[in-house]
């Protein structure tokens, strides 16, 4: 809303009016800056005179003003997708622009992407290949690096096996990137292969999909617009997601909307509801069967969604009859009238979106929460329309993306899984033959009493989670289930402080024959524990300095121009994965498809090839119609969308496309599907952005009743609900061959299409189906007939094949209610993901040692607006790192009077595991409640009051330094997805 | 001419600091030296706001009436601009300035202070208009551009407003008529003797 | 006046700070943040009652200062400055000047009775005369340069153009700086050697009685140092304290606590600054062209019998009885 003025009116006017008219032949601001850059790039080289510096900086010095480029790239830090609008002079980034024409940000930033332009300063970056030797940093060269790192792969393969090198990628990865990286795993031969979404929203994609198809965000940010009821839970947008809230304040305001939070923190965001719920950590089941308690009795629900849509509400229906107000504000501390009014609200004033973030993901029962949350939104059929829906923000700039393209231990990219059948459709779509990868991986011998694993049983079994790649590393070998215990890390973008019990890592860490980190800035990974040897360091471009796609949190997928080269003997992701791979043999299959173009060092990948490969093999996802071209389109005319339906004006080039074709985009490009900017949305039609639950659970489901005998329950849709102009009008399956011809459509396939559909149906044919049809004919003509391609199914109030099939609240494994956790203990111990998962006897412990008195204060932990993740990029960020330069913990009033200790004082916080202890500052604040403190997650570089600034190669020490929150955060794991509890457990704070 | 103002819609404010680094960003500010920053009020209470401020660019401002060497001037547009040609770091807008606006680098002995450094509303300083000169000393000139300063064009929420005062304000006072609620127009009646009647 | 407010503010000796009080929302049915909302009203209310409030925050920056988002309280400040603080600088200044002029055209120049002896006698020795003219040649300075920051640009600066004025200022703030220290040391050293003959008694009633023998013919009786030189002694100890004390938080700024503080301290320095340069104006006067033969104390140190019996009749018979009166050319004191 700001009012952009015509130069003329603001040109004069000045004391110096009168010497105006001199300023012809004085170099203007841009030369100006230029200079600038020249003298940045001066400083760097004076520092360590390599290749990057002294290009930048003959570029920068280069004659007059040559006319200033724009080019558009996102930001890399939260998942929003702000678009970030770089003026460059002569290879120097010299300028921001605020970004107007994005219908996602419309010119806005957070503090992170108002200041990004300072990542290719890069003052702090890792400035050239390094490894460590008896302690010492020695610079080597690129060869030198891939080379050692190569061998010393491939030796510890001979020796362990393929399944003992970690493959940590990173959900800062662009799409292409992070495709690449998993693709690189499948020929190396394992699939222990993971990225932040472990830790950030692996138990959402795990339950969300196991309610209604997909495991991402339903609707949109800028949907969010339509809503009357926004709740938050678990999620500090302000803080998080700044740039969302620009929506979200605006649909309050216009809506005049209720905006609820429940959080154990009055945060940022909190300062915003209308309705703010304290909660107690670790209790979202209780809070949402609480609400739903009173929705079931009361009526509120909506029940021809439920016929239509649901299967299994009944289920649930008995689960909550035990969460009665009196039981829910024992375990919640939520009294019966505020829960009440937040479930009326939400059931009532729709409709109404249910946001959440890792307030909920983060816990023991982390897919159990989002399982309930998915009950909440079916039961007020708030899901699959304008202004409703799972509004699940994501955390870093391509998490979607890389969680899409499989950097997952369960899947190979775009959801196909692990089966014989997925390995097989993209064995074609690499054009590589299926038994190669079968013989890359692993035997597995039989040990612990569990059976031996061929190569192809190996091959279809999840991978280790980063989570507890340590474990991996110190348990006996015994308890790992693969050949050996981890033995290396290859670190590609990835902190190491992000993860609970910090004083297992380091042990984790000296077990490593081999440590890579190959990022912008030396991680964690690099300061903690005392490596002596063994470690490497691979400098890389961030992606302002390389080209790509990145899929935001909304699944809108934008593409990102280098902005500039890679600073320094900095080198793209594309690059080093490529260098790898060819050191490791593979190299060539592996980029058969793709076009190589000149990079900084030599030959690398293009994006655009590598997209166009992604565009071939992604049909379950709707990875499919986002052609390069169609989403540089896109990035040229963004402000040809509207900004809340995110629909390309009439007219335009992007006529009918939603922004940044969000998937799933069906059909080959030319098919030109706009994407679907609201998933399950039956009100458009299928071709059109509309969509149905996805029957992917079977077709039914045996029930028994009361009298014993039994019913089958349907799976598909009912009641006439179906995607607008469907020409099936009631629910059906997914297609395939075999479908198409019952229904007599077959006909409407090409020749071609036909042609291979028999090609990779064989003898099976009828097999062949909507996921893994080249030719994409299966969809286009379901689409013509107005069918969505995965079928139209109900969502699963009751998840039969998770642990907890219709969630029940369960004490956190440090529980401070000691006198709760008999009647809703965790689950019992069990083997999940290759290792043990021991929730019950932890939990048991924890009980008899009587944690919950020495350590009476709940912790819990977050983000903050100026940092991110681990936080080493954005701490050597000197914009950033001075707004934020202390690690605190915040803690209430009353606990800090009892205990002495003021505001600004260094404290001790204590653990309940390994003697753990953090010291930082105190933040006495009643944002707490009495007996929770909060510490932000981003620090490192501090291990228990140790000062770790020695241990970075000199001149890459991020500027601030803190004690990480997972020196003192403790064990429990999702028994899903291994998700950390990283949102409750206890603590002890002392003066210092 | 337009007489530019400041408006932070502390109803909107996050206090997710973009302001401050898009001015550090756009004016290459140094560290320790912050012509904007937020203040949370009531931080961590139920009613907590944030408001981003800097220099307001006053009516009648007092840094200017209390120099000693009278280094500031108001342009055209009311920015209230000054040399740093002519300040000696007296320190004296300092205490007169409402709002904690001036900055000063530490520089030599004693820990004095060096030359003030304020925000200077994107546009410059007595220098030509979008010389190097005028970079070095006062940062970016948005306004000769024809552009508005930084901190506002890239506020998260549209929470911070710059442009012309009128206009400004009719924005807010639109807001605060739709959503029904508004805690003020911050500072506006200490900077600029009025304010904003909805 | 707006210079009482900063006055209340001294005998208080408080920062009084305010913080827009919450009352915790009454109702446990509802937390309504955005209705709850802290409004700017309510600070505004509060600034009625009380103008030195200012409105803090939390910030995380380290700068605290920074935490202030708002203090209409330097809008009084401004007003003493822009107005309190010149006219009693001008009048201090100008009036004094013109009390001197009036007296001098009135009175003439004081002369010595009885004429010169020829005998003299030590008055200051050379340590004292050192003390003094370190002190006076700093505050000189200090007291030009200081004038300079509230005059200068009415004075000055139509004089010689923006840019020679900042240069002067500029040196003038490192002159003021710089000597500030020496000035301090030179107080120091009067107050520790000259206490001792500056300690009031009954003898500077008797003479504060007779005016001092400025006015009328008689002279009443004093010692080293008669009442009127006590007042400058003390006023010259005491204001240089003030002086030093105060310039000492405006040069250390993060030592004052606040910007409320650094406002109060200016008050301070600036009044009593040019009530000192008053002072000595009144004090170059009398020790120069206002009277004969006082010159010589400071400047030789040596001063004429008959003009010490004159002005300090006691001191000389204590001078005498000690046997310290030299003849004709002064010998040295053989000690």
């Amino acid at each position: 809303m700001l009012i952009k003025r015509k130069t003329a009116d603001v040109q004069r006017g000045r004391l110096q009016t009168a010497i105006a008219g001199l300023s012809s032949g004085v170099m203007d601001r841009r030369a100006f800056l230029r200079r600038s850059g020249l003298v940045a790039g001066g400083i760097a080289a004076a520092g360590a005179l390599q290749i990057g510096s002294v290009r930048k900086a003959e570029a920068a010095g280069l004659g007059p003003a040559t006319g200033t480029k724009i080019i558009k790239n996102i930001c890399t830090h939260c998942s929003v997708g702000c678009t970030v609008k770089a003026e460059v002079a002569n290879g120097v980034w010299v300028g921001q622009e605020p970004a107007w024409e994005s219908p996602i940000n419309r010119g806005s930033h957070c503090a992170k992407g108002a200041s990004v332009r300072e990542l290719v300063h890069g003052d702090r970056r890792i400035k050239y290949p390094m490894k460590l030797v008896d302690g010492q940093w020695q610079r080597i060269s690129w060869d030198v690096a891939i080379n050692e790192i190569g061998d010393k792969m491939n030796e510890i393969r001979a020796k362990s096996g393929a399944d003992s090198v970690y493959l940590l990628g990173s959900a800062k990865f662009s799409n292409e990137g992070a495709y690449l990286f998993r693709k690189f795993a499948a020929f190396w031969g394992t699939n222990n292969v993971d990225h932040q979404a472990r830790i950030c929203h692996s138990t959402t994609v795990a339950g969300v999909a196991n309610t209604w198809g997909y495991g991402a965000m339903t609707n949109s940010y800028n949907d969010i617009r339509n809503s009357k009821t926004i709740l938050f839970m678990g999620s500090n947008a302000a803080e998080a997601h700044p740039v969302s809230m620009q929506h979200i304040l605006v649909g309050k305001e216009q809506n005049r909307a209720n905006v609820i939070v429940f959080d154990p923190r009055l945060t940022r965001t909190a300062a915003h509801a209308t309705d703010y719920i304290r909660i107690r950590s670790g209790t979202d089941i209780a809070v949402i069967w609480g609400m739903m308690w009173h929705i079931f009795k009361n009526g509120w629900e909506d029940k021809d969604f439920q016929a239509a849509r649901v299967y299994g509400m009944d289920d649930v229906r008995k689960e909550v009859e035990k969460y009665d107000p009196k039981t829910v504000e024992d375990i919640t501390g939520v009294p019966e009238a505020q829960m009440k009014r937040a479930a009326e609200t939400f059931a009532k004033v729709k409709p109404a979106t249910f946001i959440w973030c890792m307030g909920v993901t983060q816990h023991s029962v982390g897919t159990a929460n989002v399982r309930a949350i998915c009950n909440l939104l079916l039961a007020t059929g708030n899901v699959g329309g304008m202004g409703n829906g799972a509004n699940i923000f994501r955390g870093h700039c391509n998490v979607q993306g890389a969680t899409d393209f499989g950097l997952d231990i369960a899947n190979l990219p775009c959801y196909y899984g692990l089966v014989e059948g997925a390995w097989r459709h993209w064995a074609r779509v690499w054009d590589v033959p299926y038994d190669y990868f079968v013989t890359r991986f692993d035997e597995v011998p039989a040990k612990g009493g569990r059976p031996a694993r061929t190569r192809k049983a190996n091959m279809e079994t999840s991978g280790h989670t980063s989570t507890r790649w340590f474990d991996a590393a110190n348990l006996p070998t015994e308890q790992v289930d693969q050949k050996d215990n981890l033995k290396a890390m290859f670190v590609m973008g990835h902190g190491g402080n992000t993860i609970p019990r910090m004083p297992d890592a380091v042990k984790g860490l000296e077990k490593l024959e081999l440590l890579v980190v190959a990022d912008p800035h030396p991680t964690n990974f690099v300061s903690l524990g005392g490596r002596k040897n063994g470690t490497y360091l691979l400098p890389i471009g961030t992606q302002f300095e390389c080209s790509g796609s990145r899929t935001c949190s909304n699944r809108s997928v934008q593409w990102g121009e280098k902005i500039v080269e890679p600073i320094f003997e900095a080198a793209s992701d594309y690059f080093v994965i490529y260098k790898l791979a060819q050191k490791l043999g593979f190299a060539d299959p592996m980029h058969k498809n793709f076009e190589m173009i000149q990079g900084k060092y030599g030959p690398e990948p293009s994006a655009e090839s590598i997209l166009r490969e992604i565009n071939k093999g992604g049909w379950s996802t709707g990875y499919t119609g986002q052609s390069p071209e169609r989403l540089k389109l896109h990035m040229e005319h963004q402000d040809k969308f509207d900004l809340v339906s995110l629909r390309g004006a009439v007219g335009s080039p992007v006529e009918n496309d939603f922004y940044g074709l969000p998937w799933p985009c069906w059909g080959t490009p030319e098919l030109k599907h706009p994407g679907t900017h609201i998933l399950y949305n039956t009100s458009l039609a299928a071709n059109n952005g509309g969509g149905t639950f996805r029957p992917r659970f079977g077709l039914t489901r045996e029930r028994t009743l009361a009298d014993g005998s039994k019913v089958n329950d349907t799976l598909l849709a009912e009641n006439g609900s179906y995607s607008l102009n469907s020409e099936i009008k009631d629910g059906y399956p997914e297609f395939t061959m075999g479908v198409l011809k019952k229904l007599g459509w077959d006909a409407d396939l090409t020749p071609k299409e036909l042609e291979t559909i028999t090609w990779i149906g064989g003898n099976a044919i009828d097999a062949v189906n909507w996921a893994n049809d080249l030719s994409g004919g299966i969809q286009r003509v379901a689409l013509a007939h107005g069918c969505v391609p995965y079928g139209n199914g109900k969502a699963r109030a009751n998840a039969w094949n998770l642990p907890d099939p219709v969630p029940t609240h369960r004490e956190p494994i440090y529980s401070p209610r000691v006198d709760l956790v008999a009647k809703w203990p965790a689950r019992p111990d069990e083997r999940t993901l290759r290792i043990p998962n021991l929730h019950t006897s932890v939990q048991k412990a924890a009980v008899e040692k009587g944690i919950a008195k020495s350590f009476p204060i709940i912790l819990t932990s977050g983000r903050l607006v100026e940092y991110e993740g681990g936080g080493e990029e954005t701490r050597s960020n000197r914009w950033l790192a001075e707004l934020q330069q202390d690690m605190f913990v915040e803690i209430n009033p009353a606990d800090a009077t009892a205990r002495g200790i003021r505001d600004g004082a260094f404290v001790w916080v204590s653990g309940p595991e390994n003697n753990s202890k953090a010291r930082v500052k105190a933040l006495v604040t009643e944002r707490v409640g009495k007996g929770v403190a909060f510490m932000p997650f981003h620090f490192g570089g501090f291990y228990q009051g140790q000062d770790q600034r020695g241990n970075y190669p000199k001149g890459t020490d991020p500027i601030v330094l803190g004690e990480s929150v997972n020196v003192v955060t403790t064990y429990g794991y999702d028994p899903v997805t291994a998700m950390h509890e990283g949102k409750v457990t206890l603590c002890q704070i002392a003066a210092a | 001419m337009a007489r530019m103002k400041f408006l932070c819609d502390a109803d909107r404010c996050i206090e997710c600091n973009a302001c401050v680094t898009a001015c550090k960003n756009e004016n290459e500010v140094p560290w320790g030296i912050n012509r904007r920053r937020v203040v949370t009020i009531n931080d961590g209470k139920p009613g907590e706001r944030s408001i981003s401020m800097a220099c307001m660019h006053c009516t009648d401002a007092p840094c200017a009436a209390v120099c000693p060497v009278d280094c500031f001037y108001t342009t055209a547009d009311a920015v209230v601009l000054h040399s740093k040609d002519l300040c000696i770091g007296c320190g004296y807008c300092f205490y007169a300035c409402p709002f904690g606006a001036p900055q000063y680098p530490k520089v030599g002995n004693f820990g004095s202070r060096g030359k003030m450094d304020k925000c200077t509303y994107c546009s410059g300083g007595p220098e030509v208009d979008l010389s190097p000169v005028e970079f070095q000393k006062y940062g970016s000139n948005r306004l000769a551009e024809g552009k508005l300063p930084l901190c506002a064009e890239m506020c998260s929420t549209k929470s911070l407003l710059a442009g012309d005062g009128e206009i400004i304000a009719q924005i807010y006072k639109e807001r605060v008529v739709k959503r029904g609620y508004g805690s003020g127009a911050w500072g506006w009646q200490t900077a600029y003797k009025e304010t904003i009647a909805i | 006046m707006r210079f009482g407010a900063h006055f209340r503010l001294l005998v208080t000796g408080l920062l009084l700070s305010f913080a827009v009080a919450f009352a915790a929302p009454g109702s446990a049915q509802q937390v309504n943040p955005t209705a709850d909302a802290v409004k700017e009203q309510q600070f505004l209310d509060a600034l009625k009652g009380n103008p030195s409030a200012e409105l803090q925050g939390r910030i995380t920056i380290p700068d605290q200062k920074a935490a202030t988002l708002e203090r209409p309280a330097g809008r009084e400040w401004r007003e003493f400055h822009q107005g309190t603080m010149l006219r009693i600088g001008a009048i201090a200044v100008l009036g004094t000047l013109i009390a001197l002029l009036a007296f001098y055209l009135i009175r003439g120049r004081v002369r010595t009775e009885a004429g010169p002896a020829g005998r003299t006698l030590t008055r200051f020795n050379a340590f004292e005369r050192f003390m003094h003219w370190l002190t006076a040649a700093c505050f000189i300075v200090l007291a030009l340069s200081g004038l300079n920051v509230t005059f200068g640009k009415l004075v000055l600066l139509p004089l010689i153009g923006p840019q020679a004025f900042t240069n002067l200022s500029v040196a003038a703030k490192w002159a003021h700086n710089y000597l500030a220290w020496p000035f301090m040391v030179g107080i120091a050293l009067m107050f520790v050697v000259w206490i001792k003959d500056n300690i009031p008694n009954m003898i500077d009633l008797r003479w504060f009685a007779a005016g001092g023998g400025i006015v009328g013919k008689e002279h009443p009786p004093a010692r080293r140092f008669n009442g009127g030189q006590k007042v400058v002694f003390w006023s010259v100890v005491l204001g240089g304290a003030a002086l030093s004390v105060s310039g000492f938080y405006l040069l250390f700024p993060f030592y004052a606590g606040g910007v409320l503080n650094l406002q109060f301290w200016n008050v301070v320095h600036g009044i009593v600054s040019v009530l000192m340069v008053a002072l000595i104006l009144g004090h170059i006067y009398i020790g120069s062209i206002g009277m004969e033969g006082a010159f010589d104390a400071m400047g030789s140190g040596e001063v004429d019998l008959n003009w010490a019996r004159t002005h300090h009749s006691l001191w000389v018979e204590e001078e005498m009885s000690k046997g310290h009166v030299g003849g004709g050319p002064r010998l040295q004191p053989a000690e």
